[in-house]
């Protein structure tokens, strides 16, 4: 899957050539709640995706593996990676995601990449002058 | 001149070229919830929503259809769409949810108020009838309640025929269980008989929260059975077929269309035809 460029003496850069699909999918999502105080855990997150993906694909649903790599929670802000097979199952229970103790909520999903160095930058928020 | 086909634009346009639209937002008596869903949905990077009336005749009292309320004393600014620096354009629409063939009325002059009309039927009768003869945009596919008929192959060919779309909306899906089954079972019904085709999915959203982006949707259209091409035609293309079957409606067949001329200046051209060639000019025989 990977290809080192070994032509390249300063070994500064490595190319990184793919040639199967990408194992993995990253998304950046935000999590917004009715009442903008309230803040969750990391693990209260994931637990709440988790019951949101069992809910609607039940035990199956619930076995797809995902990971919650990173976490702000000042802004609710989440990344998560999951195996690009799963991709649908999740993305869809986060949409259908609308209420978290009582209260609504919504999952925004900012950007969804195979590569997670494209989530380093937003093109849509960018200025342009 | 040589003819340069580089310079043919493609028909029909590529759908990278569709924006997103929702077609189905309630309205809302309150003023600044209604402000706040559209500043999201225009956040979202929908760059046309249609406001929603719903109207629900029943046969022991006589209701009036709703008047639309000018869009410019709803909404103080129109909110700029995401990526595409330009305000939101926001539509009307009528729903006409029949029960009864008398509930919907061709030809009410009522409904000429609003840009889209759509209804609802509830019965087989009156779906058969709603795809193959109203004068409509859209047929509403119920997900409130298990589905009370099978679709037909018959009616739903003619629909897609006559430039009917139906449409399914999710924010049922998302506030309870129950629905989401109803909205899912329903959806999977019509999906088996339209193969996807003249589908548009809306929102029917009351509250901010509970719009969902173009792209969630365009994901949530593969659990209705849709493929990813029909899924992401749902919320661009179909959206604008049904927009130009709006027109279509107005008009005679999108070919001639009428419009009030101020008075003063009919008044001066009927006095004065002179320069007209003769073959303009009104015949009096």
């Amino acid at each position: 899957m990977k290809h080192l460029d070994q032509e390249e003496e300063s070994g500064v850069y490595q190319r990184a050539v793919l040639k199967n699909a990408s194992p993995y999918h990253y998304m950046k999502v935000r999590l917004v709640l009715e009442d903008e105080t309230s803040r969750l855990s990391a693990v209260e997150l994931k637990q709440f995706i988790l019951t949101g993906l069992k809910t609607l694909h039940g035990e199956v649903g619930a076995a797809i593996n995902f990971d919650l790599l990173k976490y702000d929670e000042d802004t609710l802000t989440a990344l998560l990676r999951v195996y690009s097979s799963g991709l649908v199952k999740l993305w869809s229970s986060l949409t259908l995601l609308g209420s978290y103790q009582n209260q609504d909520c919504a999952f925004r999903v900012h950007q969804v990449s195979p590569f997670l160095l494209a989530l380093t930058g937003n093109s849509r928020d960018l200025q342009l002058d | 001149m040589p003819f340069s086909s580089s310079h043919v634009f493609p028909w029909p346009p590529s759908s990278s070229m569709a924006v997103f639209m929702d077609l189905n937002i309630r309205v809302d008596p309150d003023k600044s919830k209604l402000q706040r869903l559209i500043d999201t949905a225009a956040h979202l990077g929908f760059s046309t929503v249609a406001l929603n009336y719903v109207f629900e005749p029943s046969t022991k009292k006589k209701q009036e259809i709703p008047v639309p309320t000018p869009i410019s004393e709803l909404i103080g600014e129109l909110p700029v769409v995401q990526g595409r620096s330009r305000p939101i354009r926001v539509l009307n629409r009528l729903t006409v949810v029949t029960s009864d063939a008398s509930h919907f009325r061709p030809n009410a002059a009522e409904y000429r108020r609003f840009d889209l009309l759509a209804v609802e039927p509830t019965t087989e009768k009156l779906f058969h009838a709603a795809c193959m003869s109203y004068d409509v945009d859209i047929v509403c596919i119920s997900v409130t309640e298990k589905l009370p008929f099978f679709f037909k192959r018959a009616p739903i060919n003619g629909a897609v025929d006559r430039g009917v779309l139906f449409e399914l909306s999710y924010a049922a899906a998302i506030r309870d269980s129950t629905r989401r089954r109803y909205t899912i079972a329903n959806a999977v019904c019509l999906m088996e008989t339209c193969k996807g085709k003249n589908v548009i999915l809306s929102s029917a959203a009351e509250k901010a929260l509970e719009l969902r982006g173009p792209y969630d949707i365009i994901n949530l259209g593969s659990l209705f059975g849709l493929s990813d091409e029909n899924s992401k035609a749902a919320v661009s293309s179909s959206c604008r077929s049904v927009l130009l079957h709006a027109e279509t409606r107005k008009t005679a067949s999108g070919i001639i269309s009428t419009s009030r001329t101020d008075q003063q200046e009919a008044l001066q051209d009927q006095t004065d035809p002179g320069d007209e060639p003769s073959a303009k000019r009104p015949k009096h025989s």
